[in-house]
């Protein structure tokens, strides 16, 4: 094959090209229970989150909005961010082989696989919201767009937390495990499966730390018209902390790209 | 082509390391085959990667003009839980060969010569079938330098003569940068010869004086 000289850019993306469609494999075709596994998470929790709420005898803790359409916006905008975090530990690992060609940087796997796991847990959500819509739940979001920022705001923020974890994980192994292990703590203080309006306000205080919380609330507030969340939900103070995960996460991965394609 | 100037490079880890590749210079002029030798350890593979662009000198630059492939060697390259297929895609991809894919794919799978294992997963495959993947995958892409580390020494000899034939084929378009403890095919493919030394390399116009060099100082050992 003859060639001409390629721009910087034109580099970048063929690799991204050539990076996504091995993800998408590696993603969708190696274990068969993997598309299966993506729909029935979140069904599973909703299923036992419904179980437990009828023993708990019905009481109605959400302002605004019904008990299953809140956990359903909830949960799988709270898997958006995991997700982000969890695929993108393992993502320079899982592609050392292909750092042989001097084209292929350590970040560019954790970008893909971000990408790719963005575009399933919308397809999913989708899936979710249809079904539910047909069961009769009242799921269609009242501010469309809105709902679209606050979604694209927590993929962000899983994007961000992904590129540092990334380069956290690779080089030190006990990073792996601390992270997995945080997402459970971030699972209840980011409100998903309990409503947190009821603790009092110097907790909540605290609470509002946690920038997890105000994205999967402002996805809420775009989705059900008269919802009242937590005083304090703000898109803005996520997009400070993506703004400044993403930032410091490409410069740790400039910083230690040699060292995390010899690893 | 390649330009090597006052390059060192050191690995620091948790066993310290002293330099590997102590201020080396030299150039390799368009379409010359050289032949690298050396004791183990003595940075030969490690200046392949730094050519190939795969690592980055401590000091020193290291200037490319022309396409440059990576090393091609046993470790690396492939993603073992890809099939032979699935990688050669890839390395088209990232080439920017999206559109010739079927072509560089039937061409890989002509020299490779794998049969029902170019479907098979990398890491199914003996150290013989990766050498034979990676160079039929180079040899796809007109690079004007190539980097074998070792690819060559677990061939068997109809493969060798296949691997020489495609560089006699490129003689003039293409130069050849190799590691190999075969003197044999250091001998049929290479003009001139790097010996590298204490950290320290030695540029010979022929691969002869290259590796009688090499001998001696071996036998002085």
């Amino acid at each position: 094959m003859a060639h001409a000289e390629r721009t910087s850019w034109q580099i970048t993306w063929s690799v991204w090209h050539a990076m996504f469609m091995r993800e998408v494999l590696a993603r969708t075709m190696v274990n068969r229970f993997s598309w299966f596994w993506m729909l029935a998470e979140p069904v599973a929790y909703v299923v036992v989150m419904i179980w437990v709420r009828e023993l708990l005898g019905r009481a109605h803790f959400i302002i605004g909005a019904d008990f299953v359409p809140w956990l359903i916006v909830g949960l799988t905008a709270f898997f958006l961010f995991r997700e982000g975090i969890t695929r993108s530990l393992g993502a320079v690992k899982a592609n050392h082989g292909l750092f042989a060609y001097r084209q292929v940087h350590p970040v560019d796997p954790v970008i893909i696989r971000n990408v790719l796991e963005g575009l399933l847990k919308t397809v999913v959500f989708v899936l979710l919201v249809a079904g539910a819509e047909f069961l009769g739940y009242r799921v269609l979001p009242g501010d469309p767009l809105g709902a679209l920022a606050a979604w694209l705001s927590l993929w962000l923020l899983g994007l961000g937390g992904g590129l540092i974890v990334s380069v956290g994980s690779t080089l030190l192994d006990e990073v792996d495990l601390a992270v997995r292990l945080s997402m459970l703590p971030m699972f209840l203080l980011s409100g998903v499966i309990l409503p947190l309006h009821f603790l009092p306000h110097s907790v909540q205080q605290y609470l509002l730390l946690n920038p997890v919380l105000h994205g999967v609330e402002s996805v809420r507030l775009a989705f059900f018209g008269g919802y009242r969340s937590l005083a304090g939900v703000d898109l803005s103070y996520v997009w400070l902390w993506n703004v400044t995960l993403i930032a410091l996460g490409l410069a740790l991965h400039l910083r230690f790209a040699n060292r995390l394609k010899a690893q | 082509m390649i330009e090597v100037r006052n390059v060192y490079k050191r690995y620091q880890g948790h066993h310290g390391g002293g330099w590997v590749l102590r201020d080396i210079t030299f150039e390799v002029p368009r379409g010359v085959s050289v032949g690298v030798v050396g004791r183990n350890g003595a940075g030969k593979s490690t200046l392949l990667r730094l050519i190939g662009g795969m690592d980055a000198p401590n000091r020193g630059e290291i200037m490319r003009r022309g396409r440059v492939s990576w090393p091609i060697g046993l470790t690396g390259g492939f993603q073992g839980s890809m099939t032979g297929r699935q990688n050669t895609k890839f390395v088209a991809r990232i080439h920017g060969d999206g559109q010739a894919i079927n072509d560089i794919i039937a061409q890989v799978e002509e020299f490779a010569e794998l049969g029902k294992a170019f479907d098979q997963p990398v890491r199914t495959y003996s150290s013989g079938m990766r050498s034979r993947l990676a160079f039929g995958l180079s040899l796809a892409f007109d690079f004007d330098l190539y980097l074998s580390d070792e690819a060559t020494a677990v061939g068997d000899m109809g493969f060798r003569a296949k691997a020489k034939k495609a560089f006699e084929d490129r003689v003039g378009r293409a130069g050849l940068m190799m590691v190999s403890h075969g003197e044999g095919i250091l001998k049929e493919l290479c003009q001139a010869g790097l010996w590298l030394t204490g950290g320290e390399a030695i540029w010979f116009d022929s691969i002869h004086d290259a590796l009688s060099a090499y001998r001696e100082s071996m036998k002085a050992a």
